[in-house]
């Protein structure tokens, strides 16, 4: 699975993911184990900028595609919220036959049927609510 | 409020669950629902024979990989006496063997769903999450490291929307079984459980024992069970090794709490309805 040469880039955040925010060693961790345990040789993390619907960091490593084998991003929840740029980001990676993988979810997409099952649990997501019980 | 209290108030809450609204569901759904809401789960028989061959199967050759020995038929004495081949020291890392193999495998879940599909439709609903995992479960005899205290999945981080869907790989009985605390008494105690603060699992199981309920369960049958009672499991006092599988059923859109969708969680039937609403803008350039 991986290229000696190439490797698969990290892509951590500094935004809240879900409405909460993981510390970047955290993330980081989670992604190398995620990395460890599919053999994968793991590159430095790129971090996100803060501001709000930023994605310069990930823009950046789509374009240092070229010389690697891939992406794996913390969660899955971190890639931009609009479909339309989702899917644009899907045919980046794998129109150049790159991987992208969710550590968080032990998700990988690597080819385009792989693509409806991310888009299932992120559209639903959007619409599906999240309620602790309440105590007596 | 005093327990009598709380039972009395049960009983009145019971009577009224034992008939729930029908509203349009069919006469069948309605029964088998109305046995749910009255003891907490329901055993039906498997949708899928084969399939369950199929399951079976797959764990017991993967067990006899990973201990590097015959696949013996037939495969419940295989998997009956797996303690004679295996002590309490090695068992983890055999069920961490197995299900990792098993869950691999593309067709597990769908099958797995495919068991019970008309019984968790007829529960839960037929827009659904699936768990993502198939979670395994070997208690050999006599063994104390593979427990699961009384708890209710609720408790640590379960939706209480979310149904367990309670596989047996061999007939499962008494203590090679699981116990459940029924609605009734399951609500009365829970209503009192601050009581136990300071206290144990263990002092919990001691209260709660006169009432909770041995779940006897076949190979070839299904247990479907509301996770939010309490339940558990104890030493498995029988003669035999117990195997089973389990999985976690929601309706996709009722609440999640923190076995959320994504790592947890996943969609399994998205309706066309939904897949059209999901698409769905309003016109916009008013302003």
């Amino acid at each position: 699975m991986t290229s000696v040469l190439r490797g698969y880039r990290g892509y951590i955040g500094s935004r809240p993911v879900r409405g909460e925010r993981t510390p970047q060693q955290v993330q980081n961790l989670v992604i190398r184990d995620y990395a460890s345990r599919h053999g994968m040789a793991f590159k430095l993390s790129a971090t996100e900028y803060a501001m709000p619907g930023c994605y310069m960091m990930l823009n950046a490593v789509i374009e240092e595609l070229p010389t690697l084998d891939g992406v794996i991003v913390f969660s899955m929840f971190m890639l931009p919220s609009g479909e339309t740029k989702r899917r644009r980001l899907y045919q980046d990676i794998l129109g150049q036959g790159r991987e992208l993988h969710a550590a968080l979810e032990n998700l990988s997409l690597r080819c385009v049927d792989d693509i409806g099952r991310f888009e299932d649990i992120l559209r639903v997501n959007d619409f599906a609510a999240t309620e602790m019980p309440r105590a007596r | 409020m005093s327990v009598q209290a709380v039972l009395a108030a049960d009983q009145t809450t019971n009577e009224a669950l034992q008939s729930p609204p029908r509203g349009f569901l069919a006469a069948a759904d309605a029964a088998l629902g109305a046995r749910f809401i009255s003891d907490g789960y329901v055993i039906q028989p498997v949708e899928d024979a084969a399939l369950l061959e199929r399951i079976r199967a797959a764990v017991t050759s993967q067990a006899a990989r990973h201990l590097g020995i015959p696949e013996s038929r037939p495969a419940d004495t295989f998997l009956n006496t797996i303690h004679t081949k295996v002590g309490a020291a090695e068992l983890n890392a055999l069920r961490l063997a197995v299900h990792g193999a098993v869950n691999a495998s593309p067709w597990l879940r769908e099958a797995y769903f495919s068991l019970a599909r008309r019984t968790i439709e007829a529960l839960v609903g037929n827009e659904l999450a699936m768990q993502r995992r198939v979670n395994l479960s070997i208690q050999l005899p006599g063994d104390d490291s593979s427990l699961l205290p009384v708890h209710t999945d609720v408790w640590s981080g379960d939706s209480p929307f979310e149904v367990v869907v309670w596989l047996p790989l061999v007939d499962c009985f008494r203590t090679k079984s699981m116990f459940l605390l029924p609605p009734v008494p399951d609500r009365a105690m829970s209503a009192r459980l601050h009581e136990f603060a300071d206290r144990s699992a263990e002092d919990l199981f001691r209260a709660i024992e006169p009432d909770v309920q041995w779940l006897d369960i076949r190979f070839g049958e299904v247990l479907v069970f509301a996770q939010s009672l309490m339940h558990g499991n104890r030493v498995n006092a029988e003669a035999d090794t117990r195997w089973s599988l389990n999985c976690r059923f929601k309706s996709l859109f009722s609440p999640y709490a923190d076995k959320r969708l994504g790592d947890f969680f996943e969609p399994i039937t998205v309706r066309p309805a939904t897949r059209i609403a999901m698409d769905y803008r309003l016109p916009g350039g008013f302003e």
